[in-house]
C-alpha cells in the first residue's frame, strides 16, 4: 500500500460514521452540498481576514460535507442527474469563495504580486473543471492531469495550517496550467484518432 | 545510454502530463516534491506576505554562514 492509499484509507474511517450517520438521519445529499458551500464560504471569509489557521478547520468541516454527499446519495437511492450536476456548479462556488477570500486579503495588504497569482490560480482551476466537462462532452473521458479538486483542497488546507498559502498558490497556479494543456493535448489527441479511425472504416 | 541521458526529461514530462491514478506510488513522489517545496521553501524566497520566518532551508543556510 501507498502512503497516500494509507492515509486516504485512515481518513475513510471516521467520513464512514458520519455518512452512516446522515444515512441513518435521512438528509438529502443535495442540502449537504449546499451546507457544504455555505461552510466554504465561512471558510473564505477566514482567509480574507488572515486567520489561516480558522479557515482550515471550517474547510475541513466544509469539505466533510463536500466528500459525503455524494456517497449518502447512493446509500439512500437518491442518485440523480441533477444531483450530479448539482454538485459540480456549487463545488465551483466552493472553490472560487476560496480564492476570493485570499484575493481580498491580498489586496488589503497592498500586495499586487500575490492578488495576479491567487486570480491566475482561480481562473486555471476553474479551466480544470471546465476542459474535462467540455472534452467528456466530445470524447468518453478525460481523467488526465494532476491538480484536480481534492488536490486543491488538501494543499489549501495545508497552506492554512502551517502558514504557507504563497508556495501553495505557487503550485496551485503551475500544476493547474499543466493540468488545462494536459486535457487539451489528450482531447485533441483522441479526437484525431477518432477521425483517423472513421475515415478508414 | 541515451536512455539513461533522457531519464530526467521524461520524469519532467511525466510528472507535467500527468496520467497515473491517485495512491500509486508515483503519486506518492509528487506529493512528496510538492510537501518539499512548500514547507522547505524559505518564504522570503517567495516574498510571501504572510509567513514569517525563513523555513528550514533557510535556517540552515543561516546556520552554514552562507
Amino acid at each position: 500500500m501507498t502512503v497516500t492509499g494509507l492515509i486516504g484509507s485512515l481518513c475513510m474511517f471516521p467520513l464512514r460514521l458520519i455518512i452512516s450517520a446522515c444515512v441513518r438521519l435521512r438528509i438529502h445529499p443535495n442540502i449537504l452540498t449546499f451546507v457544504g458551500v455555505l461552510i466554504n464560504v465561512a471558510a473564505a471569509w477566514a482567509l480574507g481576514l488572515g486567520k489561516f489557521v480558522t479557515a482550515g478547520v471550517i474547510m475541513i468541516i466544509a469539505n466533510i460535507f463536500d466528500f459525503i454527499d455524494g456517497k449518502v446519495a447512493v446509500e439512500l437511492n437518491e442518485v440523480s442527474a441533477f444531483g450530479g450536476f448539482w454538485d459540480s456548479v456549487i463545488d465551483r462556488f466552493s472553490d472560487i469563495s476560496l480564492f476570493i477570500g485570499l484575493i481580498f486579503l491580498y489586496s488589503t495588504l497592498d500586495r499586487t504580486d500575490y492578488v495576479m497569482i491567487a486570480a491566475l490560480a482561480m481562473m486555471f482551476a476553474i479551466m480544470t473543471s471546465y476542459t474535462r466537462a467540455r472534452a467528456e462532452s466530445l470524447i468518453k473521458k478525460c481523467k488526465v492531469g494532476f491538480m484536480e479538486r481534492p488536490e486543491r483542497i488538501v494543499l489549501f488546507m495545508i497552506g492554512a495550517f502551517t502558514n504557507r498559502m504563497a508556495a501553495v498558490l505557487w503550485v496551485i497556479l503551475i500544476l493547474s496550467i499543466f493540468t488545462v494543456a494536459d486535457r487539451i493535448i489528450y482531447t485533441y489527441r483522441e479526437l484525431r484518432e477518432t477521425r483517423e479511425r472513421e475515415a478508414l472504416a | 545510454m541515451r536512455q539513461l541521458a533522457d531519464l530526467p526529461l521524461r520524469v519532467l514530462w511525466n510528472a507535467f502530463f500527468w496520467t497515473y491514478e491517485r495512491a500509486t506510488w508515483q503519486y506518492d513522489i509528487m506529493v512528496i516534491a510538492i510537501l518539499a517545496f512548500i514547507w522547505l521553501t524559505p518564504p522570503v524566497w517567495l516574498n510571501d506576505p504572510m509567513a514569517t520566518g525563513y523555513g528550514p532551508i533557510g535556517w540552515i543556510v543561516d546556520r552554514l554562514g552562507l
